[in-house]
């Protein structure tokens, strides 16, 4: 059994930071950075909530993690192809860049 | 307890979904077959045999659950729920597999001889069958952790074949924006399944419903609500998450932005809707789902209105029709569910039809400026027959079957005391008729002088017709389509104690 509340303000901080990242910086990979701290923020929130039994762990929440560590991976994957097609298009990952698609 | 549990239900997906997967691992490798034998077309007839198998396994799916009200739990790893994850069909579900399978076997078709062109088929058919089999899972999911694998499934391969065509700027550019957003809401649904999952110690759906279904709004639930308003609504493109979708959908392929339009975004509603009628009472969602509608239809209507490249507009008014399904949502009643379901999926054939046959048109003009393609519609007859039934359709003309959900959805809105839903619904759809009606008299005013264009090829224009066949069908006779979606939403908002107890007992 451990204290869930420090998790879950490290969780919402995490969260704050993913968004902030994706809100604030151009580069396209430090964006997806920004989403793999989301994923990460949610990760710990589960495998802290699943320890609140005393003497127990739950496997549920650990194999979700795991599954949704794989499932993220993935997304960042096929993110990191299309940053190397913009980089092949525009010559650059400044996403300030891409804003020829608007309205 | 393993032990118990009887041995052929182990190791057995829903039969839908294990056909999808197999023919979607399986078409790389047929394909090549084909190639290296030189047998023509030998991919294409295994795509059409995998997704006409599907639709053969959902009827046998529907017949296999026996009475309206009858559930089907399908426990493929062996170990029973709550604990184990499991599939859990009920009447709602098999009405979103029919719609992803019946326009999936449709789209299939279409694309044999609109990809030809562009090539790599082997990729691409592998995609959209994987893209099936994520809605299709997430549609028979019993529990969130299913909901989630095959939720990032179909995302993962809708992100591919948006930016399919990569030696263009434009999809890449969608596709990376597409990517940003879906993944930051899957994040958002992990999270709130991370609370879910610490107020209730479960994933599984009826689990958690018998746990926190009715229970006071707290701080906690509130949060969660959000958290699911996000998780699910940028798939489903409410209004101010809906950024990503006027780029994404007019960038894909033609077949894939009719798939895309026509049932992805749906997906997300379906998911939207089912989790928070399982955990949350409709007085509490009434009020914000409501606001989320009017704000959505009336913003994508007068952005619709702006555009000039017919694809994008049809992306808009994707986002508007969301708005109307919104409704029935927010009403809270079986009736308004009922509604949605139906215009789920007339929209899948209105919205369906209305991009394959301008994706015909585009294919053959090659170009998707609507004053550039003034006078196309007098050399192509039958393409552009058929977008203004599906046009009309959207705009809700009589007759169409975008009427009578339509008609469903605003009487809902009056039944359930909220007369204002009903008409921002009805005035919405006026106006909507204002660029529908600019893009048909585009199309049929005299062409100017040169141009040259031919009628799609056999294949397209003969899906094409075959939907507008239906949309006019379902218009006037539209009795089976309504008995389905009634038991559907019945099945949702009644039979909910059933959905419980057929886990808990």
């Amino acid at each position: 059994m451990i204290p869930y509340q420090p998790f879950i303000i490290s969780t919402i901080l995490l969260m704050a930071i993913g968004l902030g990242c994706l809100m604030v910086r151009r580069d396209m990979i430090r964006l997806l950075m920004g989403i793999e701290i989301l994923f990460n923020a949610a990760n710990l929130n589960f495998i802290a909530l699943s320890a609140q039994v005393e003497g127990f762990v739950d496997p549920l929440a650990q194999s979700v993690v795991m599954m949704a560590i794989v499932l993220d991976g993935a997304v960042i994957a096929v993110g990191l192809a299309m940053t190397l097609n913009v980089y092949r298009h525009y010559r650059t990952v400044d996403v300030r860049r891409l804003r020829r698609l608007r309205w | 307890m393993v032990a118990d549990w009887p041995l052929n239900q182990a190791l057995q997906l829903p039969a839908p979904l294990s056909i999808l997967l197999i023919g979607a691992l399986a078409t790389p490798f047929i394909g090549l077959l084909g190639e290296r034998l030189g047998v023509r077309r030998l991919r294409e007839i295994w795509v059409a045999l995998v997704s006409s198998s599907t639709l053969i396994c959902v009827y046998l799916l529907e017949q296999l659950r026996a009475r309206p009200d009858g559930i089907l739990l399908i426990t493929p790893w062996g170990q029973p729920p709550p604990s184990g994850s499991c599939f859990e069909v009920d009447a709602l579900s098999i009405f979103m597999v029919w719609s992803v399978a019946f326009l999936g076997l449709l789209v299939a078709i279409y694309s044999f001889s609109y990809m030809e062109r562009i090539g790599r088929l082997n990729e691409y058919y592998t995609l959209l069958l994987f893209m099936m089999a994520g809605m299709t899972g997430v549609a028979m999911a019993g529990d969130f952790f299913t909901l989630f694998v095959f939720w990032e499934m179909m995302s993962l391969s809708s992100y591919v074949l948006v930016a399919f065509m990569k030696e263009r700027w434009a999809p890449i550019e969608a596709g990376f924006k597409y990517l940003l957003m879906s993944a930051t809401a899957g994040a958002f649904l992990l999270l709130s399944m991370s609370f879910i999952y610490g107020m209730t110690g479960t994933l599984n759906f009826a689990q958690l419903s018998a746990g926190l279904r009715g229970a006071p709004p707290t701080p906690w639930l509130i949060v969660l609500f959000s958290c699911l308003i996000v998780g699910f609504g940028v798939k489903s493109a409410i209004v101010p998450l809906h950024t990503w979708l006027p780029d994404a959908h007019p960038e894909a392929p033609s077949p894939i932005s009719a798939m895309l339009s026509g049932i992805v975004i749906e997906t997300g509603l379906y998911g939207l809707t089912r989790v928070l009628y399982l955990i949350f009472t409709p007085d509490l969602f009434h009020i914000p789902l409501s606001a989320l509608a009017v704000l959505t239809m009336t913003m994508a209507n007068i952005w619709a209105l702006l555009q000039r490249d017919i694809k994008r507009l049809l992306a808009y008014s994707s986002i508007a029709q969301m708005g109307y399904m919104l409704i029935g949502v927010a009403s809270g009643t079986s009736y308004g569910v009922m509604g949605t379901f139906l215009h789920v999926f007339n929209h899948s054939l209105m919205k369906g039809l209305a991009f394959l046959a301008s994706g015909s048109i585009v294919h053959e003009a090659e170009t998707r400026d609507i004053e550039s393609l003034r006078g196309v519609g007098r050399m192509m007859p039958i393409s552009t027959l058929t977008l203004f039934i599906s046009l009309l359709g959207l705009g809700g003309v009589p007759s169409t079957n975008g009427f009578v959900s339509k008609f469903i959805l605003f009487n809902s809105a009056i039944l359930v005391g909220a007369p204002w839903l009903a008409v921002a619904g009805v005035l919405n759809s006026a106006f909507s008729m204002a660029y529908y009606l600019r893009v048909m008299k585009a199309l049929i005013s005299r062409p100017e002088a040169g141009l040259r264009v031919r009628e799609a090829p056999t294949l397209m224009v003969s899906v094409t017709v075959v939907m507008a066949v239906f949309i006019l069908l379902l218009g006037v006779w539209p009795e089976p389509a309504l008995k389905y979606a009634s038991e559907a939403s019945r099945a949702l908002v009644e039979g909910i104690q059933n959905y419980i107890r057929a886990v808990v007992f």
